[in-house]
């Protein structure tokens, strides 16, 4: 346990505009959970895309086990065993499970063609490691998320690793899937292999890793046994200041009285094919300088409800009462809502709400152009004002308005999503894992944000998958399963027993008929 | 606000006014290209090349096309394709020149009447590509063989001149005036040749309508990312249609000059136009996947593509040879579009210079 | 696995209803006579209607489709011969051997093709020879000599005369322009050709200036506001078809030198947008009448028809268009008014 297997010394990284790895040091042991923590854009998807092959032109040495290595291409980490599992997902949609697994590498028959049913077998295996029962023929298009994530591990697994990066593997699992997760990681271990684990979840880390060297600014700030660490020690290594309260929910800033937002037995076709689960007799209420939780499992359907509200469903195939404070509403499309003072903050940023080769002023006043607009057509001068504006208030970390937004952090983008957003002066706001894949800092600043909303009268109404943010942030909470609402507490009454009792129907969360 | 927002603001509008100024001149390398065809035409043929009659003629030429590119790269930036503009375009010249010799229209009438029928064909492309759900590069494809069927039954496959005669062998007062629309050696307002000064205000106004309208930043939400766009609140169908219609609009207002050029209309007038139209767009930097590009671009596309077929031609270098160079030029001038092309061309050199250094040095 | 399974089984369904669309075709062919009138013995000596097939290479040439004009026309002068409708292939030849060989299915009495390449088309010439359908060949020759008549102009003779016609304008020598079609085609290469020879009996004449105009108005016209713009001193145009000599007169029109340089065009199409309307109007110093050997053709089926045989290789003349005899020419040729 002893044997450094890794060594990178003095990285250093530079983007045009952006310096954002300097002189970085990491030191990885045989066998080893080394956790790597920091805000988004302090470095850690850089350094590891590095190791990884990705990048050609960096400062700084790279030893791999004892001698010196030339990591310049992906094909030259794949060769020393640096395996990698991206936060973004890698994977052909169209094709099937095993032709992902094996992509690259297929294995062939004397023949010469593909040996499918080899690859077919040597998935399953994998796929049974993993707690997943699915068929190796499953094209990726028709898996969810979860499964998603878990078949990138499964990948990895396939390759012989010696070093397993996985950044952020468990964003979308649940509890039950990031255990099986866990257990793999310590076989893995036990092995001899080195794990380099990314995530924001310090829980995970206390449970999982051995050690912990947290990121700031492209600097290494610190490294210590994970044993040793505290977690408020961790946190002000990462964003630099003191964090007070990590979930500032104020006092009760609700109304009574007509609810801003009411839904009453919406139903919901359901559409396998494209993943969408069906709704039945979902009723719910939102009051003004309220924020409402709602919780479930992967699959539940809160997506769907979000959506049937915002009028994203043809109409077709939506029916339900709705009223905005009272007075009736038809979903018809996203442009009528945003008219009628709905807003929503989509699943998926960079596929769903951004036009990533385009600026940061460009996305941030699409859904509001209309403010913007004199006889000379939309004013630019006014538009960079608010978008200044913003850009101040929310912290983005931007080098300018007209940056584009594929240039900045996750966390950045969906600040400036958040933007969007703001600018249409909502009534209700919807919001769909609002905080997923953003660092510490940029979370405590959007909770922040979400408080002064709803002191101004805003109803929030948002999607999440961590419990504790539920717990922290919502004055009441509705836990949906398999397309129906099963419960509903108050801030007072809500435990995360509580809610995950009400969030599960069966034991297992995946299968392979898609239904849950 | 705190001490960090202080010193934050001034440093972005500092990066803003930059970043400005840059995007005001564009994407500079797409006119290299531009400025590499003028100086070659300088250089070899100087003073014939420079002169306004030979410039006059050689935008004039390429006009028709030049409003076509226009239209097309309003339909690119949704990230859609329009191959029926050159039949469009075939259609419209049929329409004007039969509504001069046979209609008698007056033809300060016939202008409007050519942009009615246009936006008709642009209506349908649109409908198909929207409300049918048929792709964009399938439903204009079956267009253009639609359309052209049309002109060639109207017109039963006979060519229609514009400059028919009274019985004194003198043109009619109608026949006479459809000529400004672009005949060879006709002006208006004494020294302005029309189509040129037609596709100077097409790309003008098409210009200010994608940068400052809201129109504008719906066409570059849908092309950009559709669902975000979709989900932004922007009506992604009537965005769509909207511009398959202008496609179609400036394919009749083009049809005029067509006619007024050849003082004729033929049946297979525009063919393969539609080529020229997506080659002036994409050389202009308008990106085929959508969301990127503009009609600057495609004015300097147009001016690449008029201007290296003048000078090749004043050159008197053989068909052939001018096959092969204008392909390369093409090639040579979409490469230096790419925004990355001095950044990619410095790591590869790196990459060269690294290997070759632990190949030597260990 | 269950998909590849699936795959297969549609797969074969697949092919199984592409061999029966294959046979049906078959069979539905040698049953589509709607357009056949009563008679359907091939060749016979019977005096029923004789059921004529004209596969065209390309409808969209003006040329072609005065010769479509024509053709209807003179055929409808034999009461006992019947036109099919004219099969256009769109100048693409695969599409034109199927169109040759649905009318051997169809044991038409006559057939009657302009090959719009000579390759591709000598199969299905061969295959009607074998059929013992009597073969017109029009225009464009095909690889085999089975067939019984071929009527066509020359091109080469179109070229040398108006080479001689710019000989005679130009007595004292002078610089010449030619503006030629796409230079892989036939037509052009002879005409250009001809034109050449045409022109050697006065030396004092030089083509300063030849490029490719495809045969389209527009190019010339653009082409030749370069060469205005470069050489001032051009003499006469020499374009192998009327629309590039039209272009070139715009051209020149623009700049007022329309009446300081002669123009030769060639076809001589009785259209108002054509040839010998624009000598009339003195616009072109004279063209050429390429041919549309329709009228022959027509004679020629109702012979074959009968069974009679007809010369095998016969070449029209080309008919110089001048100011003296354009007006009576145009009348003649016109054959819009005709039934």
């Amino acid at each position: 346990m002893t044997d450094v297997v890794l060594a990178m010394r003095g990285i250093t990284k530079a983007f045009p505009g952006v310096r954002a790895l300097d002189g970085v040091d990491l030191t990885v042991h045989k066998g080893e959970v080394h956790a790597l923590l920091g805000e988004n854009g302090a470095g850690k998807s850089t350094l590891m895309n590095i190791l990884s092959g990705a990048f050609t032109d960096y400062g700084g040495s790279i030893e791999f086990a004892g001698g010196p290595a030339n990591i310049h291409h992906p094909r030259d980490a794949q060769r020393l065993g640096i395996g990698m599992i991206h936060q973004e997902l890698n994977l052909v949609p169209h094709l099937s499970i095993a032709d992902n697994i094996f992509l690259g590498r297929e294995p062939r028959t004397k023949r010469g063609t593909l040996d499918r049913a080899l690859m077919h077998r040597s998935a399953r295996e994998l796929l049974a490691n993993l707690g997943l029962d699915l068929s190796p023929s499953r094209p990726i298009r028709r898996c969810r998320l979860a499964e998603q994530q878990l078949i990138e591990v499964a990948k990895a697994l396939s390759l012989d690793v010696r070093i397993l990066v996985m950044d952020e593997p468990t964003s979308a699992l649940a509890d039950a899937e990031v255990a099986r997760l866990f257990t793999i990681i310590r076989s893995l271990a036990a092995d001899g292999v080195a794990v380099i684990y990314i995530s924001h979840r310090l829980e995970e880390l206390e449970q999982i890793a051995d050690t912990v060297t947290v990121l700031r600014d492209g600097k290494q700030v610190g490294t210590q046994p994970m044993a040793q660490a505290q977690r408020a020690e961790l946190i002000q290594l990462m964003v630099g200041r003191p964090i007070g309260e990590m979930f500032p929910r104020a006092d009760d800033t609700a109304d009574t009285g007509t609810p801003q937002l009411a839904v009453d037995g919406l139903n919901l076709a359901g559409d396998p094919l494209n993943g969408r689960t069906a709704l039945h007799g979902i009723g719910l209420n939102v009051h003004k300088g309220e924020i409402v939780g709602l919780a479930g499992l992967m699959g539940a359907g809160r997506t769907e409800v979000l959506q049937s509200i915002f009028g994203v469903h043809p109409r077709h195939a939506v029916s339900g009462q709705f009223r905005i404070a009272g007075k009736r509403y038809s979903p018809t499309s996203p442009g009528h809502a945003i008219a009628r003072g709905i807003t929503m903050i989509a699943e998926d940023r960079k596929t769903e709400s951004l036009v990533l080769g385009n600026t940061v002023q460009f996305n941030t006043t699409l859904s509001s152009l209309g403010r913007f607009v004199r006889w000379t057509g939309v004013s630019r001068r006014d538009e960079r004002a608010e978008v200044r504006r913003l850009v101040t208030d929310l912290r983005i970390k931007t080098p300018s308005p007209a940056t584009v937004v594929n240039n900045l952090s996750g966390g950045n983008q969906q600040k400036v999503v958040l933007a969007k957003c703001l600018l249409t002066q909502p009534a209700v706001l919807l919001m769909d894992e609002p905080t997923r894949g953003i660092d510490v800092g940029a979370k405590a600043e959007i909770y922040e944000l979400m408080n002064q909303l709803a002191g101004q009268g805003v109803a929030i109404l948002m999607v999440s998958s961590e419990l504790p943010e539920l717990l922290a942030m919502c004055d009441r909470i509705v836990v949906l399963c398999e397309g129906r609402v099963t419960g509903e507490f108050n801030r007072a009454d809500a435990t995360q027993e509580r809610i995950l009792e009400a969030a599960m129907a069966r034991q297992a969360v995946l299968s392979s008929d898609g239904a849950t | 606000m705190s001490a960090t927002t202080k010193t934050v603001m001034p440093q972005l509008i500092r990066n803003e006014r930059w970043g400005r100024v840059l995007a005001v001149l564009g994407s500079l390398q797409g006119y290299i290209g531009l400025v590499l065809v003028v100086l070659f035409g300088i250089i070899s043929k100087g003073n014939v090349f420079l002169d306004q009659t030979n410039l006059t003629n050689a935008v004039g030429a390429f006009a028709s096309r030049g409003i076509l590119a226009v239209g097309e790269t309003l339909v690119i930036l949704t990230a859609g394709i329009d191959l029926s503009v050159g039949s469009m375009l075939g259609l419209a010249s049929m329409v004007a020149a039969m509504s001069l010799v046979q209609g008698g229209i007056p033809p300060l009438l016939i202008l409007p009447i050519c942009m009615a029928a246009g936006a008709g064909m642009g209506l349908v492309n649109g409908i198909g590509a929207t409300s049918l759900r048929i792709q964009s590069f399938v439903m204009t494809l079956a267009m253009l063989s639609v359309f052209r069927g049309i002109d060639r039954q109207i017109s039963n496959n006979v060519s229609v001149g514009t400059q028919p005669v009274n019985s004194d062998g003198k043109l009619t007062k109608h026949a006479d005036q459809f000529q400004m629309y672009g005949t060879p050696g006709h002006n208006i307002f004494g020294s302005v040749y029309y189509p040129v000064l037609a596709f100077i205000v097409v790309v003008v106004v098409f210009q200010l309508i994608l940068s400052r309208t809201r129109f504008g930043r719906h066409i570059y939400a849908v092309g950009g990312n559709e669902t975000a766009a979709r989900l932004s609140g922007v009506n992604i169908n009537r965005t769509k249609i909207a511009v398959f219609v202008l496609a179609g609009l400036l394919a009749g207002f083009a049809g005029p000059i067509d006619a007024a050029y050849s003082a004729s209309a033929d049946p297979l007038a525009g063919q393969s136009y539609e080529l020229d139209a997506i080659a002036a767009a994409v050389i202009g930097g308008t990106s085929l996947a959508g969301g990127r590009g503009s009609i600057v671009g495609t004015l300097v596309g147009a001016l690449i593509l008029t201007l290296l077929d003048n000078v090749l031609g004043l050159n008197s270098v053989s068909d052939n040879l001018q096959l092969i160079i204008k392909g390369l030029i093409v090639v040579a001038a979409v490469v230096l579009q790419r925004p990355d092309l001095f950044s990619s061309i410095t790591a590869w050199f790196r990459g060269i210079t690294r290997s070759a250094r632990s190949k030597g040095g260990t | 696995m269950v998909h590849s399974k699936q795959r297969a089984v549609v797969v074969a369904v697949g092919l199984l209803a592409v061999v029966a669309a294959g046979c049906a075709s078959k069979a539905t062919n040698s049953n589509s006579g709607s357009n056949n009138g009563g008679n359907k013995s091939s060749g016979g000596k019977s005096s029923g209607p004789f059921v004529v097939g004209y596969s065209q290479s390309n409808n969209a040439e003006p040329y072609r489709a005065q010769l479509n004009l024509q053709l209807q026309y003179y055929i409808k002068k034999y009461p006992d011969l019947k036109l099919l409708p004219i099969a256009d292939a769109q100048q693409q030849s695969s599409k034109q051997v199927s169109q040759v060989q649905q009318f051997i299915q169809q044991k038409v009495n006559v057939l009657i093709v302009s090959p719009n390449e000579p390759d591709p088309l000598t199969g299905p010439v061969q295959q009607a020879c074998n059929a013992k359908i009597p073969v017109i060949i029009l225009d464009r020759s095909v690889n085999t000599s089975c067939y019984s008549a071929f009527i066509g102009g020359d091109n080469y003779v179109a070229g040398k005369k108006a080479g001689e016609l710019a000989a005679k304008d130009l007595p004292n020598g002078g610089n010449v322009v030619e503006l030629q079609g796409i230079l892989s085609d036939q037509p052009q290469i002879d005409r250009d050709k001809g034109f050449r020879d045409g022109i050697k009996s006065n030396p004092k004449i030089k083509i300063i200036e030849h490029r490719e105009a495809k045969w389209l108005k527009e190019n010339a016209t653009s082409t030749m506001q370069q060469w205005l713009a470069k050489d001032k001193n051009i003499n006469l145009v020499y374009a192998q078809n009327d629309p590039m000599a039209l272009g070139a007169y715009l051209a020149a029109a623009s700049v007022h030198k329309e009446n300081s340089i002669k123009f030769i065009g060639t076809d001589g199409l009785a259209i108002p947008d054509g040839g010998i309307r624009a000598v009339q109007q003195g616009h072109l110093a004279g063209t050429f009448i390429y041919p549309t050997c329709a009228e022959e053709a027509a004679a020629m089926a109702e012979k074959l028809a009968h069974g009679e045989t007809v010369q095998k290789k016969t070449t029209l003349d080309i008919t110089a268009v001048t100011p003296q005899n354009a007006a009576q020419l145009y009348t003649a040729n016109d054959f819009s008014h005709k039934k």
